[in-house]
This record gives structure tokens, sequence and C-alpha cells, in this order.
């Protein structure tokens, strides 16, 4: 804001929720650099350190709730204050969802590694994992600009996400038929897939907190959605078209 | 005058691109080009407005921005003092009323108007109610006590006061008092009432009786507040007018001003930046 509150401690207050909710940003950031990292390397120390670091981000949460509810009932913000306290309370709320979806990868690494998969596999789901991040880091900076046109192109950017995620769904399914043995792996790899398919959702809802903050507007049509595994047809999941596929 | 828009850059402006908000009833109160001077001392400075029937409208703005002057002249009440001037059209009901045939006895009979501190007559409850009926008609006795329980029932006050009617209004509480002043007002079966901060002087428990009394009453009337609280603006208005300097700086519907409004100035202000 160009102009100060004449009343500093109200001043104050809002900007140390603002800070709490950018220092719950690069927790939360970190936490999914470190999950998909331990995954890929079979690293149990770095993936109990995610696990751990889940319960400081939820502290954070209630606390940026708290103080909110607490600035609502002292103050009764108005027009800009009001967005920004309401946009707060939303942003930590996917904060605390991203934080428990790394950890639920970062509890699957055991799982994962007790069982041989291709590497090919693990690979792909790490450039899903980089795309994720970086939407999340464009949109944690959208935010710390309040720049809401920065915040429509993460809104936009999810799509790529989403294509991806239903390329690796096809092709864990295609190594599922292949050979039994990988149906455990595979399925916690697919349920780790899908966590940062969610993650890349969770970037999106803080980049339309972000554009209602900015201009009190609400982002209007539901978004295209390019995550298609939930419709595929039964004949698409029978038939893989993947490569060394062995069909129906 | 600089008016700035997110979303909507023309909807909100009238013709001459000054602030205006969507108005769903009829015009009752329109004003063109309203300027108002105390002596050389311009404090009203070119406001264009409508208010709707049946609706209320809030002005807000810092001390000394205007918003009680404008309130004062919808009903001329200003002309009790000298030295002070109107200039452009007040219509009311397409009736400009700063014409000077206007019988203004008949304009603040259609207009009554109801201060910040409660201004009971001097006189028992139901004397308070009849006085300003008497000066406009001739009533009998049975008509005049349906006429008072009627003004009292409507001003929320009549359970509190049937059994003493005949005790002196200064014996009221506050917020008592300033109900007995709306129920004196509405007695005279006015058009449009103005609240000059209604609630300044008054408990919570009184305040939100009067709140509660101003969305009834805008079934009937059209209302015209004017509050240096923003959270009662923002509660019982339909729509609200910034002020600042004299001018009309924003004019929309409550809900968005009080959560995006479309001008930096009405922000700051609402926020608590300046004033």
């Amino acid at each position: 804001m160009a102009t100060e509150h004449i009343v500093t401690s109200y001043e104050d207050e809002l900007k140390y929720i603002v800070r709490r909710i950018s220092e719950m940003g690069g927790q939360a950031e970190r936490m999914v650099e470190q999950a998909v990292a331990a995954l890929m390397r079979s690293d149990w120390a770095m993936a109990q350190s995610v696990v751990a670091d889940d319960l400081l981000l939820d502290a954070a949460q209630r606390e940026i709730d708290e103080r909110a509810i607490k600035t609502i009932a002292r103050r009764q913000p108005m027009a800009i204050d009001l967005r920004e306290i309401v946009g707060a309370i939303r942003i930590s709320n996917d904060l605390e969802r991203i934080g428990d979806l790394a950890k639920n990868i970062a509890k699957r690494v055991i799982a994962v590694h007790e069982h041989s998969q291709p590497m090919q596999l693990v690979r792909g789901i790490e450039h899903l994992s980089d795309l994720a991040l970086e939407q999340l880091k464009e949109v944690l900076d959208a935010y710390a600009t309040r720049d809401h046109r920065r915040a429509l192109a993460v809104r936009e950017g999810d799509d790529g996400i989403d294509a991806m995620y239903t390329s690796i769904f096809r092709e864990l399914l295609t190594y599922m038929m292949e050979d039994p043995r990988n149906i455990t792996a595979c399925t916690h790899l697919l349920f780790s897939a899908k966590n940062i398919e969610r993650i890349g959702d969770h970037a999106t809802n803080i980049a339309e907190t972000i554009y209602y903050i900015k201009t009190g507007q609400q982002m209007e049509s539901e978004r295209p959605k390019d995550d298609r595994t939930s419709s595929l047809a039964q004949t698409d999941m029978t038939m893989p078209s993947a490569p060394g596929g062995t069909g129906a | 005058m600089n008016f700035q828009s997110v979303s909507e850059p023309v909807a909100r402006q009238d013709a001459t691109g000054r602030p205006a908000p969507r108005i769903s009833g009829q015009p009752k109160i329109e004003l063109k080009d309203v300027s108002f001077f105390y002596g050389k001392s311009q404090a009203i400075k070119d406001i264009r407005m409508t208010l709707p029937e049946r609706a209320v409208t809030a002005f807000i703005g810092p001390s000394g921005c205007g918003k009680s002057t404008l309130l004062r002249m919808f009903n001329r009440i200003y002309e009790i003092y000298p030295n002070q001037r109107a200039e452009g059209e007040i219509l009311l009901d397409g009736e400009n009323i700063l014409q000077k045939s206007q019988d203004l006895n008949l304009l603040r009979a259609r207009v009554g108007m109801v201060f910040q501190k409660p201004t009971p007559f001097p006189m028992s409850i139901y004397e308070n109610i009849a006085f300003g009926i008497r000066l406009y008609e001739k009533l009998g006795r049975t008509e005049m006590d349906e006429r008072v329980e009627k003004a009292l029932r409507r001003a929320a006050l009549w359970e509190e006061v049937k059994d003493k009617l005949s005790t002196s209004g200064l014996g009221l509480s506050g917020g008592q008092q300033q109900r007995l002043c709306i129920a004196r007002t509405v007695a005279v079966r006015p058009e449009v009432i103005l609240l000059d901060e209604p609630c300044s002087a008054l408990d919570p428990i009184s305040t939100a009786k009067i709140e509660e009394l101003i969305d009834e009453l805008k079934e009937e009337y059209t209302i015209a507040i004017v509050t240096h609280n923003m959270q009662q603006a923002a509660r019982v208005s339909d729509l609200t007018a910034f002020m600042y300097l004299g001018e009309l700086i924003e004019f929309d519907e409550t809900n968005k001003i009080f959560t995006s409004p479309n001008n930096p100035k009405t922000e700051e202000y609402i926020t608590g930046r300046f004033g």
C-alpha cells in the first residue's frame, strides 16, 4: 500500500500476517523439494525431516488463522485490508495442504524403494515436481509483489502439470500391466504424482486469491482441466498406448 | 474528477464521467451541480448524484468534508442561519426545492430530520409526538391517539412507553429519546428522513435498536444518513457516498465501497490511512 494506517499497531498486525504467509510459502516450497528429492534418492532421513517439518507448517497456519480472526474482531477491516486478511486465511490453508501433500510423498519413500521400479518413471515424477515447484515459486513471488497478472499466468500454467500427470498415469498403468510385481511401487508413485498434481492445484488456488486481493473481483469461469485421468474411458485404461504395452 | 476503476471503467460513471452507482429504485432526490457557501467559503463543490426511493444512502467522509452540510440542504434547514447560500438544483420528485417559491414548512414536513443529540421537547411523551402533527393537521382526540401510538410503534418505542405517555420525554434514556425523535419525525408522515449521526451519542444496544429501525423504515421512506461510524454505514445503507473537501469522490453500492472501492482516496479513508 502506498500509505500506512494511522494506527501503527494495526499496520504492524497486517504486516506480521503477510510476513508469516511468506515464511510459510518458503517452508512449503522446501518441503516439496525435499520430499521429491527423498523419493529420488531413497533418502529416509530426509523424508523423516519433511514429516517433522509439517508440524511447523500446521502450527503456522493455526497462528495465522488466530491472528487474522483477532484482527477482524479488533479492527473490523475494510476494503483492501479485509481482502488481505481473508486472502491470508485462504493462502495459509492452501500452503498447509501443500505441506500435507509433501508429507504424504515423504511417507511413501520407504514403501516405494522396497520394490524395484524403472528409473525412467521416477524421472517423470521429478520432472512433474519441477513444474509444480516452478508454479509454486512463481505464485509466491506474485504474492510478494501483489502482481495479479503473474498470478493469472500461474493459473494458466497449471494445464502443463495436468497434462504431464495424465501422461505419467498412463505410463504407470502400462508398467503395472506388464508385470504385476510392479503394482505396489507403481501405486505409491501414482499417489505421489497425484499429490504433486494437487500441489499445482493449490498454487492455482493461491493465484486466484492473489487476483482477488489485488482487484476485489473473483476469477470467474472454471479453468479447463487437462487432468483427464478421472474421465478416461474404460477402453483407454485397458488398452494403453505406451510402448511395450501388452494390450487387452 | 479522477475516478479510477479496476474492471468497469464506464458502467459506474454518469454522462459527465462522475461516479454513479447502478440504481434500481425510482429517483427520489436528484442533485444537479449543487454547491454551498458559508459566506465566501465553498463547503460543497458541484455535486451531482441521485438518491433512490425507499433505500438508505449513507454519507461518509472526514470531519469538515461537507456531508452534514449537504444533508442540511435537503430540507433547507440551513436557511435559519445568515450568510449561507446554495447553488444548483435539488429535485425532490422532480421539483427543485431550492427555488425561492418553495414552501419551507411543507418541505420540512416532507423531509424530516433527526439530529446527532436527541432533542425531545420539554413536554410529555405524548405531546412530543402530537405537537408536530398539530402543525400540519387538525385531528380529533381518538384519531390523534391512534397517530401517536402508530408513530411510537413505528419507532419501536411503544412497548417501552405506553404506560407513561404523560410523563416528560426528558425522563427517557438517550436511546429512547432518539427513538422518540424518530417517532416525532415519522408522525407527520414524511417521504424522506434525514439522519445526522443519529447514534453517535448512544450505547451499542440503543444503536442496534436504531439500526434495526432504519432497516424497517426504508420499506416506506427514503433515508439519508450521515455517520462517522464506517461499520454502521456498511451495515445499514444500500448506497454509500464518500465525500472529501466538499467533493463527492465516490458514490456506489455499499457492498462495493466497503469491499473494493474504485477510488484510492476512498480506500485510504475507509481503511484508516487518513482522515
